[in-house]
């Protein structure tokens, strides 16, 4: 299982946000270059459409996103509790999932930066422009999906038994984030924050040391 | 790592294998100085599609296998023998083939095999052979009804270089996996 919460940020503030993430998290950033290859499951296989992505370049990363936790408890917090299962895998897995069956539904490449850090829970923080190939698989020239506009997702590692743990420290953590980005469950988008202009100048300003 | 043969016993027609041909042959290997050292263990999983219409299936494999050796026991080894493909994975990924639903788990064999080193044995198919000739000859002696066989698939065809790894253990379990079913289907058809 995973918590997770998305948001999105101006380009031109992303710099600004590195610059608080760097204060917050006294971690180096780790470069960001994912190559995000979705399958979907033919029309003869099952009665449910599957996604699967594989993520990376030189290792490969098969990834199953599973469904959101339901209920009336999962309606009142603010992060998105799903199961998520990650396998590394060898280079020829596109071949073998295509020899099951599956069809590529879309690709996409994310460019940007990520931190991990411990701070209630192992939270990442991820920071990236999404882009999309306009031939297949051809990642050296893709382009913005939303130029001007990047993709901000936190993630932690949860378990049934300590998911509300987690929630409560990733809600914690985006409040944080909060005068320069909006942070939600996926598929709910917010939009920028009015605020954002002025909270990254004056991030900008002083290198992140005012409390914001 | 080492190389390793995968051999499997063919029994004469219309012979079984028994307790009492597996005592003889782990007697056989102790007489050219094997040393017996402990069970050893690997799993064999055969998928099936989980479709409503069978007959849509055509086009896709009718299965595959899912295969754990005790050396790699975080790896997890999927091969599709008719398109001589063999994928190394996390053994995570045996929870996502679950998740997908697509293919499911029909069958598993666990195979406890007592493992039988045989101290210093090279990389070399040339020793590799003459060990299994000598571990023949042992084993003809004692008149058993049926023979080891040994059969090298090729590796190249899975994409798989000279350098042994557990990809390569993982193809020749498959192999030995189609052999033992093709035999028991022969065996059934003679019956019936």
């Amino acid at each position: 299982m995973e918590c997770v919460v998305q948001g999105i940020i101006e380009t031109q503030h992303v710099e600004a946000l590195e610059i608080l993430l760097q204060g917050l998290c006294g971690v180096l950033k780790e470069r960001l270059r994912i190559h995000e290859i979705c399958l979907k499951s033919g029309p003869n296989l099952g009665e449910f459409m599957h996604g699967c992505s594989f993520r990376g370049s030189t290792l490969m990363t098969v990834r199953h996103i599973g469904g959101a936790m339901r209920g009336a408890g999962a309606e009142q917090i603010s992060v998105l509790v799903r199961t998520m299962v990650e396998s590394k895998v060898s280079k020829n897995v596109l071949r073998l999932f295509y020899a099951l069956g599956y069809k590529l539904d879309h690709e996409l490449l994310r460019v940007g930066f990520a931190f991990h850090f411990q701070r209630g829970a192992q939270i990442t923080v991820t920071v990236s422009s999404v882009n999309k190939m306009l031939k297949l698989h051809a990642t050296d020239e893709a382009v913005p999906v939303t130029p001007g506009i990047q993709m901000v997702e936190v993630t932690a590692p949860a378990s049934a038994e300590n998911y509300t743990e987690v929630v409560s420290a990733v809600s914690s953590f985006c409040e944080y984030l909060a005068p320069l980005l909006h942070l939600s469950k996926p598929g709910i988008s917010t939009g920028v924050v009015p605020t954002a202009a002025a909270a990254a100048a004056s991030l900008m300003s002083d290198g992140g040391g005012t409390t914001l | 790592m080492p190389l390793k043969w995968v051999l499997h016993w063919q029994p004469n027609a219309g012979s079984t294998v028994n307790s009492q041909i597996l005592s003889e042959v782990s007697q056989c290997v102790e007489s050219i100085n094997g040393l017996k050292q402990g069970r050893w263990k690997a799993t064999l999983t055969l998928y099936k599609p989980h479709t409503r219409e069978p007959s849509l299936t055509a086009e896709f494999p009718r299965d595959f296998l899912g295969v754990s050796v005790p050396e790699q026991p975080n790896k997890y080894y999927l091969i599709i023998r008719g398109q001589r493909i063999v994928l190394e994975a996390d053994s995570s990924i045996q929870t996502i083939m679950e998740k997908l639903q697509s293919y499911k788990t029909r069958l598993a064999l666990n195979f406890d095999v007592e493992y039988l080193p045989i101290s210093s044995m090279e990389k070399a198919r040339q020793i590799m052979g003459e060990f299994l000739e000598i571990w023949q000859e042992a084993v003809s002696k004692r008149s058993l009804p049926g023979q080891f066989m040994h059969i090298e698939p090729n590796f190249a065809e899975y994409g798989l270089a000279d350098h042994y790894t557990s990809q390569h253990t993982a193809v020749q379990y498959a192999t030995v996996m189609a052999q033992l079913i093709a035999t028991v289907q022969a065996v059934q058809s003679v019956r019936n």
